[in-house]
């Protein structure tokens, strides 16, 4: 589709927003071509991810989590998220958020604040992979 | 244009920029005392989806104030709000010449033409943020009543429109960017007249500097730091430069000597965070009106494309790395 696009459509195209739809059409192509092979694997990767690191909060036990923070729920319910079958991701992602934001805030603990900040730095440079190994060559 | 006769369009045609309307390019010939006139016009037209839900109204009379004041923006001409004459409401204005970029001022531009953009391109920001939106009618932008509402307005804006357009995603990089912004309130020291969208990609230029900043529809009244924040953003920029223009200290003083006031680091930094978000909610409100099937412009799904670059300097900016 990208080629018949390239060679059949663009030749035709006389308005320069019409060729750079036509471009930016080829772009999202290759990124879609992309995704479906390699979504697969990133969001198995995320999902596993993002147990390991709620399973490594757990570990760290109730001292470092407080009660106050309302961190404790959101752990519980992550796990629960993650134990489901198939797990539910965007329910995992909601508590990674809670999370997220207590460390911004500076209301984490240093071991909860390690965890996070790796599990956000490792689904970024996941991210970076997926969204640069996407982007077509023309 | 009471005395004109005989219009044409003539070369309509449909040119990329400014995604949040449908931007039209076309010389008005028509005659007037006789003689042939022609002029080059922009018609700017409601979109079916997009970017952005804002006014034309609004950004028509914004436009028109700023014109007035002096500033380099194209002359607004005409605003038709009665949507049965074009399908969607629509404005048409002068079309100014030069060129523009998408984003970061390009790096194959001569060194005298970047540092003559630089300049205008803070001036421009001085004398906008000089102006007493009272003398110009921009009261109704929305007046902030206290010094902490352009914050808290601003931060509760993007936050709701995240909330609508997420389409049940979560993003934990934004929703603990938008809780910071929420604890983190700064209180401006004056309200100004705000672009909304003041950055390298958002004027037209030639070797001699800023013919005229572009696409008003974001404008409000606000915090200065909040346009230099927005400018200054690593995401507009090139390495260290500001926009591209600018080494980013530099680029700072030279906003400094502008306007005669300082930069609040701490408005800036909020600002700069607060930028961040809305621009990842921005690629947010376009991916999901494609999706939902409200335009079918193909720059929209590749705002996705976007993102992560965005999450990486909120990231850096929060120390969730």
């Amino acid at each position: 589709m990208q080629r018949t696009i390239m060679e059949a459509l663009l030749p035709e195209l006389t308005s320069p927003y019409a060729q750079g739809q036509a471009m930016s059409t080829i772009i999202m192509l290759g990124h879609a071509a992309s995704a479906l092979e390699s979504a697969p694997a990133y969001d198995a990767a995320e999902i596993k991810d993002l147990r390991a690191t709620f399973a490594a909060l757990k570990r760290l036990g109730d001292k470092h989590i407080s009660k106050k923070s309302g961190l404790r729920g959101a752990l519980a319910r992550a796990i629960r998220a993650g134990a489901k079958n198939p797990p539910d991701r965007r329910a995992i992602e909601a508590e990674m958020a809670t999370f997220a934001a207590a460390v911004a805030l500076g209301n984490a603990d240093d071991g909860v604040a390690r965890q996070v900040r790796g599990y956000i730095r490792r689904n970024l440079e996941r991210t970076r992979k997926l969204f640069v190994n996407s982007l077509p060559t023309l | 244009m009471p005395h004109a006769r005989d219009h044409r369009v003539v070369g309509l045609k449909r040119i990329a920029g400014g995604s949040s309307r449908e931007t039209y390019a076309f010389d008005l010939e028509w005659s007037e005392a006789g003689q042939p006139r022609t002029r080059a016009m922009i018609g700017r037209r409601d979109p079916t989806g997009g970017l952005l839900k804002t006014s034309r109204e609004r950004e028509f009379k914004v436009i028109s104030a700023v014109h007035r004041a002096g500033l380099k923006v194209p002359e607004p001409l005409f605003l038709e709000l009665d949507g049965s004459v074009m399908d969607r409401p629509f404005f048409i204005m002068d079309r100014a010449p030069g060129r523009t970029g998408m984003g970061a001022f390009a790096a194959t531009e001569p060194e005298s033409t970047r540092a003559k953009v630089a300049d205008d391109f803070l001036s421009e920001l001085a004398r906008l943020q000089s102006l007493d939106y009272r003398e110009y009618g921009l009261e109704i932008l929305g007046v902030p009543k206290n010094p902490e509402d352009p914050a808290r307005i601003q931060t509760a804006h993007w936050h709701e429109v995240y909330e609508r357009d997420r389409m049940g995603e979560h993003h934990p990089i934004l929703s603990a960017a938008f809780a910071w912004l929420k604890a983190n309130p700064v209180v401006t020291d004056r309200v100004v007249i705000v672009h909304g969208d003041y950055r390298s990609g958002n004027y037209l230029y030639d070797d001699n500097g800023i013919i005229a900043m572009l696409d008003w529809e974001m404008a409000h009244l606000g915090d200065p730091m909040e346009d230099l924040g927005w400018a200054s953003m690593t995401f507009w920029g090139r390495n260290e430069l500001a926009g591209g223009l600018m080494e980013r200290e530099a680029f700072y003083r030279l906003y400094e000597q502008k306007t005669g006031h300082r930069v609040d680091r701490e408005r800036l930094f909020f600002y700069r965070v607060l930028g961040d978000a809305k621009m990842v909610v921005i690629c947010l409100t376009g991916i999901r009106d494609f999706v939902e099937g409200r335009t079918s412009d193909s720059m929209m799904p590749f705002l996705e494309l976007l993102i992560p670059q965005l999450f990486e300097d909120l990231a850096n900016l929060l120390r969730l790395v």
